[in-house]
């Protein structure tokens, strides 16, 4: 397993590279932003911790960087800074998990082992309709290749809407396949999670069948 | 004496009105009224001039005694009708006799004061007009005229008089209709100086309602359309307030940046000692985590005294709670966490965009700690200015009496003994500087609900 460390401490470098190297993984290091996201976009690392306080180009903007230019990497974010505001940034970056220091080592260690586990997690094929792209693996979804945030339960009706692409899909259906059945909620649910979805996706690849349900499309003009 | 200075200024210049106008007003009604007095009583004195020119002009002498001509003003001749002649012979001592008299007069005389003798003696041949008492007390308008006749040893003095009542009536009657026509005017003047007064000071009022409003939290800067002469004032208020929100952000950007570094080193420290196990390493790391408490604990209360001095900040909830649970489901992936939540895409949380998320960040996040699977988070308006931010979740939940202690924990946080396993305590902390309150209860869904209190703003 190949780790890329990004962090410009001296001290905390070397205790970081000597705690991973003990639990077994390579560690390349990079102590500025501008080396970190050249590394990141030419080797293949299987993770990289990322400090946010960086020089040259800070945390946020490499990891913004690696994820338009598709590097899918795990990344687990170090950061002094762990107000509620600064760890949603760091996610809406890309960021998979987030340590506010200071933190111990074990814990470090601990979050990248779920970290690489959930990335080597069983390969399912993308779905995808026009520009919307679904990857059930990761859980992601992106239209024209900006990922979209979405919550598991939003993620969850579009991921069977995807799956039922250009059927009408009538409301009962989706809210059984939304809820496990101790859930029990009221008829207008649907239409919430629809708006939300709308909203994220564009208004248009959601359709409105009156009396039916709804149904997803391609917009006029993309390729399925 | 009233303090000018403290009373209003719709008081202070309706009173400089009003005192003014009642000062003008005033001198006004008198000027008026004298005048009109002067005009009547010099129409009057020249029909008395009349009568006596027609008095010295008609009357002769006759073997040394004088002779009145004779007048057909009716008048004078009915007892004590008001007009009245007389012809006075002033002898060789001084003394007035009266040679000819108007029947009018009866049985009285009409007498002049010495000082009036002596006022005619000094201008003879030119008419004077004296006011006199005349019978029954009544009081008289005359005009005298002395002269010589010829072949009279003594000075003749032929006066006319009248009763003068009806002039003072007439100037009396006017002087009260000029007063209450004066009187309307000024209270006129002053009502319509009030309406200015209240409409000119009008922006004013509204610039005092603006800056409650800053103070209030409502609005973060003056925004108007003023006047010329206010508009520098309010530009002047605006400049101050973003002064004060720029010290205010300076001071804690310091401090979090203080914060902030401090954190790598004892990131450093602590795995240092993690590795070299001894005493050393363990005293090492409980001050460790001591400075890592006190740091976030004085991170936190200058976001909090910044937070007193700046306002006016509304920040919709929608959007945050959807940040939010996209953010914790990713941190909680591998337990599969699932966040279903409501809002009304209207509903404002006054305040800081900051401390919603740390206070909804940290509620959710305790949530997903002790879930089994399912938070449900709820944000409703709560009467007039209030909203309810209610978590659910389905994990084991907390009996009634370690419900009031995650909270008490809360309290103890200024008594620099911060830190709770719960992260509640900073909840409570943020949700009492905002006037609101944290409540816990038990969950539908089987777990803890922790409901929030918040000031919601108008939308």
């Amino acid at each position: 397993m190949r780790i890329l460390l990004v962090e410009d401490d001296p001290d905390l470098t070397r205790q970081l590279k000597l705690a991973l190297a003990d639990a077994g993984y390579a560690v390349d290091h990079a102590p500025d932003g501008e080396e970190a996201q050249f590394l990141g976009e030419t080797e293949p690392y299987d993770a990289v911790v990322l400090d946010l306080g960086l020089p040259k180009v800070d945390g946020v903007s490499v990891l913004e960087r690696w994820r338009r230019g598709n590097v899918t990497t795990p990344v687990l974010i170090l950061t002094a800074r762990a107000a509620w505001s600064d760890k949603v940034a760091g996610f809406d970056a890309g960021a998979d998990d987030y340590l506010a220091k200071p933190f111990h080592t074990e814990e470090l260690l601990a979050r990248l082992r779920a970290l690489l586990r959930r990335s080597a997690g069983h390969a399912a094929p993308s779905l995808s309709c026009g520009a919307l792209r679904l990857d059930p693996r990761a859980a992601r979804a992106s239209v024209n290749g900006e990922p979209l945030r979405l919550t598991s339960l939003e993620y969850r009706l579009l991921h069977y809407m995807m799956m039922h692409q250009g059927r009408v899909i009538g409301r009962t259906e989706l809210v059984e396949h939304l809820y496990d059945q101790d859930f029990d909620r009221d008829s207008n649910t649907i239409e919430v999670f629809i708006g939300r979805l709308r909203k994220k996706l564009g208004a248009d690849r959601i359709e409105t069948v009156r009396g039916l349900g709804y149904r997803l499309i391609a917009l006029e003009g993309e390729s399925a | 004496m009233i303090d000018l200075r403290r009373r209003s200024l719709v008081r202070r210049l309706v009173l400089i009105a009003g005192v003014w106008t009642l000062l003008v007003m005033l001198v006004a009604g008198v000027f008026l009224t004298a005048q009109f007095r002067g005009a009547a009583i010099r129409r009057f004195d020249q029909s008395l001039a009349v009568l006596t020119d027609d008095l010295y002009a008609g009357s002769s002498v006759d073997d040394g005694e004088l002779r009145a001509p004779f007048l057909t003003d009716i008048r004078a001749t009915r007892a004590y009708s008001g007009r009245y002649w007389v012809i006075l012979d002033k002898q060789r001592d001084g003394a007035m006799r009266a040679v000819e008299r108007s029947r009018s007069l009866f049985d009285s005389d009409l007498m002049l004061s010495s000082r009036q003798v002596d006022q005619l003696d000094a201008k003879p041949g030119k008419t004077q007009y004296f006011d006199l008492r005349g019978p029954q007390d009544k009081p008289l308008r005359a005009a005298a005229i002395q002269a010589r006749l010829p072949g009279y040893p003594d000075p003749v003095v032929f006066l006319a008089a009248e009763d003068r009542s009806p002039i003072d009536a007439d100037a009396d009657r006017f002087a009260g209709v000029t007063a209450i026509a004066l009187l309307i005017l000024g209270v006129g003047l002053i009502l319509a100086v009030v309406v200015q007064v209240r409409f000119g000071l009008q922006p004013l009022f509204r610039l005092r309602r603006e800056v409650a409003a800053v103070r209030r939290g409502k609005t973060e800067r003056v925004d108007g359309a003023y006047p010329d002469e206010l508009e520098p004032l309010a530009r002047e208020l605006n400049a101050l307030l973003a002064h004060n929100q720029e010290v205010v952000e300076r001071q804690r950007t310091h401090v979090g940046n203080l914060a902030h570094a401090l954190k790598t080193p004892l990131s450093v420290m602590l795995t240092e000692a993690s590795q070299q196990p001894g005493q050393l390493a363990e005293v090492v790391e409980r001050q460790a985590q001591t400075m890592r408490e006190q740091v976030d604990h004085h991170l936190r209360r200058a976001r909090a005294a910044a937070r007193s001095q700046t306002s006016g900040e509304r920040t919709p909830l929608e959007p945050i709670l959807d940040e939010l649970a996209v953010t914790l489901e990713r941190i909680f992936q591998d337990k599969g966490v699932q966040i279903d939540w409501r809002c009304p895409e209207d509903l404002c949380f006054q305040g800081e965009k900051q401390d919603l998320m740390e206070l909804a960040g940290n509620v959710m996040e305790n949530a997903g700690k002790w879930c089994r699977g399912k938070i449900r988070v709820e944000a409703a308006p709560e009467g007039e200015a209030r909203l309810l931010l209610t978590v659910d979740d389905d994990g084991p939940g907390l009996p009634p009496e370690e419900r009031a202690q995650a909270l008490k924990r809360g309290q103890r946080l200024d008594e620099n003994a911060p830190g709770s396993g719960l992260g509640l305590s900073i909840v409570d902390e943020l949700a009492r500087a905002y006037g609101g309150s944290v409540q816990l209860g038990e969950s539908p869904l089987g777990g803890l609900r922790v409901c929030l209190d918040l000031p919601r703003a108008e939308a």
